[in-house]
């Protein structure tokens, strides 16, 4: 049902703007058509829209907004219907900036997941629908490839969830060297806030300090194994690590053996979802479960759906959160604050809150802010400059251009919480935060409780 | 018995105008971004890639028998290559083209390994090629593994700059690559591949160097299958492994070539436009264009299976671009042109 509409809506948005070309300003499309040969149908329907786009009023504000809302990094995209329902109804009488009235309209599109879409789909937007500025969310097949289509074309850009190490080294900068992008800019936690949340929290249970790590042979993997574990084995944790493994591996019994041997009392990976889903039930089936005092997963465990593959096994898995329910902050623009977003969005999805939700919004509250403050949205050059020195509370807390790590990069928090069985409401699960070092404006509601 | 005279020809009254045509559409593509709105333009620098994978795929299966499903090992050679010299330093658009040569370079002593091996081996073979080489690139620290690396050198050009001369590239790079594959076809190679492709024992018997001819194609796909993979980079700029070495290439250039007509020249440039336009409608319906690809590629090698231009060739008996021989009979009761 749900895809159907999304599937629906991605039809919609593909649809001609308007498939009779205006006299005059078809010449273009005309000319193409002519060139091209037989590719030219293909090609004049997205000319006549963009000589409409072109001819529309200097007074509207198209924004584009790309996500992964198919194929399997779904999950991400689930909640951004809603949340670009809720900015549209809240934008439909128009956005007064420096004076003017503006009419704003929102374009979203779906990546289905693959990088090479994410790109044209973004060339597409500056293209043929002229927007003024590209958002983009959700990992780094996403904000990646969306990210380089805009620096090349000059447009404004502003994404999020993605660690910002992987979004900004990962886009050919060099550490030490100037920052290469001047269009693009990017809000998210990095290595250093895992590091942070883990910390915090991990000291309520008591253990022998010993963590068994799984971190596969990916780039994340990689990435967390050179920087996280380092970070661990500072503060006084015995890191255990068997070595990278490859994605997709079906048996885990060295692993576990590993483990179970040293008598890692603390549990922590990084996999793709469906590889923690098996790894965790054999480590069941072995005993290692019952040795294990906290199971902290990333990566995976972000969404209740994830945590529900385990069954009974995902009680009491910790796993951080980029943003919680019980983060204060109201949205600019909706004026809703976490819990009244996520409340929301349960009446209108029937569906559990989820933590992109919040994500998603403050990308949109980030963005339409820098529109704002810019005084004139439509200097693309002026918007760009607003962004990289952009400071503004958003749903998520506050996001801060001017003390990022590396220029074109803000630092957003990742507090930890954990999946509890759920005592009442339609639910199974209940996710709770167990640690607010990150930002302190948000309330701790539960203590981190042993696994086993 | 009437004796009949006859003429072999090469160039039909036919295929002369298709040529004048073919120049002409050639020279408003060269001139594209000066008339064609940005959007246009870099669509058709993604067409000229399509066209460039569907002829070198369609000239080592159509023409050397030789069936891979692995091509993208070079595509994604072709884009590591640019990778690193661009970040050695080297100019953008030399380094291309500098890129597909170095592939080309290293076809050669991997192409002895691989045209040892026989029909699916061979198929199986490049696709194993294909996923080594993708480890391999990811071991590579300015790789970063699968999240890859971006084409950052292109971000010195002002956007306009860049995305024409993208643009000429891929279609001087087109118009090259078609030009020798046409020119290898209509030469002694080209009738030694056909040979080949029909029944490689039978060729040798009768003195075509089979090893030779298989060699050149091969070498050939690799150059233009990277330099593809370079301008492809070169427009969507994010290198990212998994996507540059995905098995969704080989499904494409089959796709291209199958439907365009296998073994003939035009075809697959028929089946590159018909796949452009395809992507350009119904790319948006996600799972839907996919199983709508698959019917079609299906319902083609059920129904048509010589492809859109091997069909018409053989029932009307056009040729627009002549690699082969035409053989007129010229008697009284003037009779029908004949291969």
């Amino acid at each position: 049902m749900k895809k159907n509409k999304v599937f629906l809506e991605s039809i919609k948005n593909s649809a001609p703007k308007n498939s009779t070309p205006q006299a005059g300003v078809s010449r273009r499309g005309v000319l193409g058509a002519a060139g091209a040969g037989v590719a030219a149908s293909a090609l004049s329907r997205s000319a006549y829209g963009q000589t409409m786009a072109a001819a529309g009023p200097a007074n509207t504000l198209k924004i584009g907004f790309v996500s992964p809302r198919s194929g399997p990094l779904a999950g991400f995209g689930e909640a951004d219907p809603f949340v670009l329902g809720l900015a549209r109804q809240k934008f439909a009488s128009g956005l007064m900036i420096g004076g003017k009235t503006y009419t704003v309209e929102i374009i979203d599109r779906d990546t289905q997941s693959d990088p090479a879409r994410a790109s044209q789909l973004t060339k597409d937007l500056i293209n043929n629908d002229n927007v003024d500025m590209v958002l983009a969310t959700s990992t780094p097949e996403v904000t990646n490839p969306a990210a380089d289509a805009a620096e090349a074309a000059g447009m404004p850009f502003l994404s999020t969830v993605c660690p910002w190490e992987s979004w900004y080294f990962g886009r050919g900068a060099k550490p030490g060297q100037p920052s290469p992008f001047k269009w693009t800019y990017h809000f998210s936690f990095g290595v250093a806030q895992f590091a942070t949340s883990y910390l915090a929290s991990w000291d309520t249970v008591p253990t022998n300090k010993k963590i068994g790590v799984l971190s596969p042979n990916d780039a994340d993997g990689q990435a967390i194994r050179a920087h996280l574990f380092p970070l661990l084995a500072n503060a006084g944790y015995t890191i255990v690590d068997p070595g990278p493994y490859e994605d997709g591996t079906t048996d885990y019994a060295d692993q576990i053996a590993q483990f179970k041997s040293a008598g890692v009392q603390i549990f922590n990976t990084f996999p793709i979802p469906p590889d923690f889903t098996t790894f965790w039930r054999q480590a069941a089936q072995h005993g290692l479960t019952r040795q294990i005092r906290i199971a902290e997963i990333a990566k995976t465990g972000l969404f209740p759906s994830q945590v529900e593959a385990s069954g009974s096994l995902g009680y009491r898995l910790a796993a951080a959160a980029y943003w919680h329910k019980v983060f204060p902050y109201a949205s600019p623009i909706t004026g809703l604050d976490g819990m009244k977003l996520a409340n929301a969005y349960e009446t209108a999805s029937g569906k559990q809150w989820q933590q992109q939700l919040g994500m998603s919004m403050a990308l949109l509250d980030a963005g339409f802010a820098a529109l704002s403050q810019s005084g004139d949205p439509k200097n693309k050059a002026g918007l760009a400059k607003t962004l990289s020195t952009l400071k503004v509370v958003t749903t998520c807390g506050l996001i801060d251009f001017t003390t990022g790590p590396v220029p074109n990069v803000a630092i957003s928090p990742l507090l930890n919480g954990q999946w509890l069985k759920a005592h009442s409401g339609p639910y199974k699960l209940s996710y709770v935060l167990v640690d607010n070092a990150e930002d302190h404006n948000v309330p701790v509601t539960h203590k981190l409780l042993p696994y086993h | 018995m009437a004796t009949t005279s006859y003429r072999v020809e090469r160039w039909t009254r036919q295929s002369r105008l298709f040529a004048v045509i073919i120049a002409l559409v050639l020279m408003v593509l060269a001139i594209g971004p000066f008339i064609f709105s940005a959007d246009i333009t870099d669509r058709l620098t993604t067409l000229f890639v399509y066209v460039i994978l569907a002829a070198m795929w369609n000239a080592m299966a159509g023409y050397a028998g030789l069936v891979s499903i692995g091509n993208q090992v070079f595509i994604g050679l072709g884009g590591y290559f640019l990778i690193r010299l661009s970040d050695a330093g080297v100019s953008l658009y030399p380094a291309v083209v500098l890129a597909a040569l170095i592939v080309g370079l290293i076809a050669l002593p991997v192409g002895e390994l691989m045209l040892r091996l026989r029909g699916g081996e061979f198929a199986i073979g490049m696709w194993v090629l294909a996923e080594l080489s993708h480890f391999l690139v990811n071991l590579d620290p300015v790789i970063q593994g699968e999240t890859g690396t971006s084409l950052t050198a292109l971000n010195a050009y002002p956007p306009v700059a860049a995305r024409n001369d993208t643009y000429w590239v891929g279609f001087v790079l087109m118009v090259v690559l078609l030009a020798v594959v046409f020119a290898l076809l209509r030469g002694r190679v080209g009738a030694g591949v056909q040979a080949i492709r029909d029944d490689e024992v039978a060729a040798a018997s009768v003195g075509v160097k089979v090893h030779a001819g298989k060699r050149i194609m091969f070498v050939l796909a690799a150059i233009g299958c990277a330099a593809a993979g370079g301008v492809w980079l070169a427009t969507t700029i994010s290198f990212q492994p998994g996507t540059f070495f995905g098995i969704q290439w080989t499904a494409y250039m089959l796709f291209m070539a199958l439907v365009g007509g296998l073994g003939t020249f035009e075809g697959p440039i028929i089946g590159a436009i018909l796949f452009f336009i395809m992507e350009s409608w119904f790319g948006a319906t996600g799972v839907a264009y996919l199983i709508g690809l698959g019917v079609t590629a299906l319902a083609f090698s059920l129904f048509l299976p010589r492809g859109i231009w091997g069909s018409v060739e053989t029932r009307l008996g056009i040729r627009l671009l002549p690699v082969g021989f035409s053989l007129r009979l010229v008697n009284p009761d003037g009779g029908r042109d004949r291969d």
